[in-house]
């Protein structure tokens, strides 16, 4: 190591440029995002960090932004960094309409994001953002479900289903599981739910601690509390369900 | 000699803006739209220089659009046309200000009530029942005076705006190609038939 | 041991991607006198700890813990005095900024994350520690009426009804969650923030130079909103109202 962690973001020896690898970390530290690709949606969950007992959930801010009345954006790792990259992403997206009498496609903005965090792996006395980010949206006049990755080193990718956050690796292997990419989930609801199984892989609480967001051609929603809910429940009642049912199987065999 | 009125009834705001663009001795087109939505219930209509005139208008729908983006609210037209002076007071103080002269209107849906506002290039601004920029206001201003009353209804409006074109046509010395109507309420922005 | 190498210079991550200067930021607060705001339906109470206390310090001219930012919003402070002033008189300038060109006072939110993204820069450009101070802010705007927000040298901020901040904050948070109700009055806040206050206080107990104090309320029939940092004698009548502090205290005989 010798120093090359130290100075900001400079390669070692042997190829390494710490400063990024470190700000991986600091986004497998933050709570879990997903993003699920449905026939004619996308859906954008989040896990909410256990709301406290005083918090006051009507003014904390959410974990998913509108960038435009097309895109959202949802983050893991350090909240306040995510504040700045959305804020830019903001006027970038108004300034493209204004420059550009049309609005920035969903891998415009993704690309844009994902420029300004490579720039803070290489500009002089920065650290890079400590944040990955999901894009969701439509392009204009397009009915095609996008979904967009970006990470501190700059990258961005495309993906059907993604997560980044804490237990990314256990969520990814759920939805690699789960997602058919020959055939994404046909409605609203079984893209919503489809999410919301991913989430309930790591978060224990259930839905309070649960955002969603959908987006659709022209429209993007944010799920009520009580409408997690209802898929929640939905999901642990087919769990239990499954769960009798192998039960039974296990205990008629054993006879 | 463009031609932008703005008449604030009971529960909405009247935009009229002349449709013809014009430079030098020739129409260039007849159905221009001199106005921006900035913001669901906020519209303003513009006149002066060309070019100025939309530039400023559209850098002005940015920022609101921007701002509703941000905050997941409107701005209300006070605090628009607040920072519709505000932009062009600041732009007077540079090399090149914006030759730009504004209505700002809209429907305020906190407290449920039409606003107008007229601003001009210098950072003037006046809240109005109704209001004009350039020569409409000479010819216009004495019907206004005579016929207008705050409970007017959206109707009632559109027949004084009527009689307010029908006194332009007659005695403005160009044709202004007619006027394209706009109205602003609880709704939002349509544009009425005219 | 580990962590000296990542500690010395500028905001930059360790090999776990944390921030250590945020968080020796943050410790460095949880040292710093507590700060305590309380929101209820129609205001909302700071109240502060102020650690160093002399007979000699000047009481009406020393507050050091609360702060108005706008005519609507006022801010208590824990951590370091002298990078909270610099936070506090920017925030007065964009809530001036904002009331010039939107004719309209700033809504809570926006100066909050005003301030917020300050703090975020100065964890992330080149250079610089992080600012060293904690805030609880109170304030009022039309669109979500009351509002309590804490932000952190991180950067983060949260939404709150009832929040401590400073030395021994989770002992007064869990005294405030045991405490509080939704349907309480101002009066009845005022009393908790300084019942929580007296219980957690380092010293022996909690007397009116040590104490810091302000209210927004809202009047009832006109709608207007009043904020309010209270005069050191007008805590001492509150602690005695409040029976926290006696009222033929020895103390206040002696210096009379």
């Amino acid at each position: 190591m010798s120093g090359y962690d130290r100075a900001l973001s400079i390669f070692s020896p042997d190829g390494h440029i710490f400063q990024v690898e470190y700000a991986l970390e600091a986004v497998k530290r933050g709570t879990c995002a997903v993003g699920v690709k449905g026939a004619k949606c996308v859906v954008l969950g989040c896990e909410r960090r256990s709301t406290l007992k005083l918090q006051d959930p009507r003014i904390t801010p959410s974990k998913i932004s509108r960038l435009d009345s097309h895109a959202v954006l949802a983050f893991a790792g350090l909240n306040a960094d995510s504040r700045i990259l959305i804020e830019k992403a903001r006027v970038e997206a108004q300034s493209h309409r204004l420059t550009l009498e049309d609005p920035a496609s969903v891998e415009y903005l993704a690309a844009y994001v994902a420029g300004v965090q490579q720039k803070y792996t290489q500009s002089g006395g920065v650290r890079p953002f400590g944040v990955a980010t999901l894009i969701a949206g439509f392009d204009p006049r397009d009915d095609t479900p996008r979904l967009y990755q970006t990470e501190p080193s700059g990258i961005y990718s495309s993906w059907a289903a993604q997560t980044i956050g804490r237990n990314a690796k256990t969520v990814r292997e759920f939805l690699e599981k789960n997602y058919d990419v020959a055939q994404a989930p046909e409605s609203t609801e079984d893209c919503v739910k489809l999410a919301v199984r991913a989430l309930l892989e790591v978060v224990q609480t259930g839905a309070k601690n649960i955002e969603i967001t959908v987006v659709t051609p022209g429209s993007i929603e944010a799920l009520g509390n009580d409408e997690i809910g209802r898929y929640v429940e939905a999901i642990e009642a087919e769990k239990a369900e499954a769960a009798t049912q192998k039960h039974g199987a296990a205990s008629a065999t054993a006879n | 000699m463009d031609i932008i009125l703005g008449i604030r009834v009971q529960d909405c705001v009247i935009f009229a803006s002349s449709k013809a663009v014009t430079r030098g001795i020739s129409v260039l087109k007849a159905s221009d739209d001199k106005t921006r939505l900035l913001s669901p219930h906020t519209l303003m209509s513009y006149t002066g220089e060309a070019g100025d005139t939309v530039q400023f208008a559209e850098y002005i729908q940015a920022n609101m659009q921007l701002y509703a983006i941000r905050e997941d609210t409107e701005l209300s037209p006070a605090a628009t046309a607040s920072f519709v002076r505000q932009q062009l007071a600041t732009s007077l103080r540079t090399r090149k200000p914006y030759q730009a002269n504004v209505l700002v209107g809209g429907y305020d849906v906190a407290t449920s009530s039409p606003h107008l506002f007229q601003i001009d290039y210098l950072g003037t601004k006046v809240e109005l029942p109704y209001a004009a920029h350039g020569y409409a206001g000479f010819y216009t201003f004495s019907l206004l005076d005579r016929h207008y009353r705050p409970d007017m209804t959206e109707a009632e409006g559109l027949a004084l705006l009527r009689q307010c074109v029908d006194e332009l046509q007659l005695r403005m010395p160009v044709d202004f190609k007619g006027v394209m109507v706009k109205v602003v309420d609880r709704d939002g922005a349509r544009q009425v038939e005219f | 041991m580990g962590s000296r190498r990542y500690d010395s210079r500028t905001t930059i991550f360790s090999p776990e991607g944390r921030l250590y200067q945020v968080e020796y930021a943050l410790e460095s607060i949880s040292h710093a006198g507590t700060a305590i705001g309380i929101m209820v339906e129609d205001g909302i109470v700071l109240a502060a700890e102020r650690k160093v206390t002399s007979t000699l310090l000047e009481q009406d001219t020393s507050i050091e813990k609360l702060y108005k930012l706008s005519d609507k919003i006022t801010v208590a402070v824990a951590g370091l005095t002298a990078d909270a002033e610099i936070l506090i008189n920017t925030a007065r300038v964009h809530a001036q900024e904002y009331l010039k060109s939107y004719n309209e006072e700033i809504p809570v939110e926006i100066l909050v994350r005003r301030l917020s993204d300050i703090k975020q820069g100065y964890t992330q450009h080149g250079g610089l520690r992080p600012f060293g101070v904690s805030f609880i802010y109170a304030g009022y705007d039309d669109r979500f009426g009351f509002q309590l927000y804490t932000s952190n040298p991180s950067g983060n901020y949260t939404g709150w009804k009832a929040i401590s901040v400073g030395a021994n904050t989770s002992a007064a948070q869990t005294l405030l969650q045991m405490d509080y109700k939704d349907e309480m009055s101002v009066d009845e806040a005022i009393e908790l923030a300084l019942k929580t206050l007296s219980k957690t206080t380092d010293n022996s107990s909690l007397t009116y130079d040590r104490l810091e104090f302000a209210t927004i309320k809202k009047n009832k029939d006109s709608g207007k909103i009043y904020q309010k940092i209270y005069k050191p004698a007008e805590i001492k009548e509150l602690l005695v109202k409040t029976k926290i502090v006696k009222d033929d205290d020895e103390d206040t005989e002696m210096k009379l």
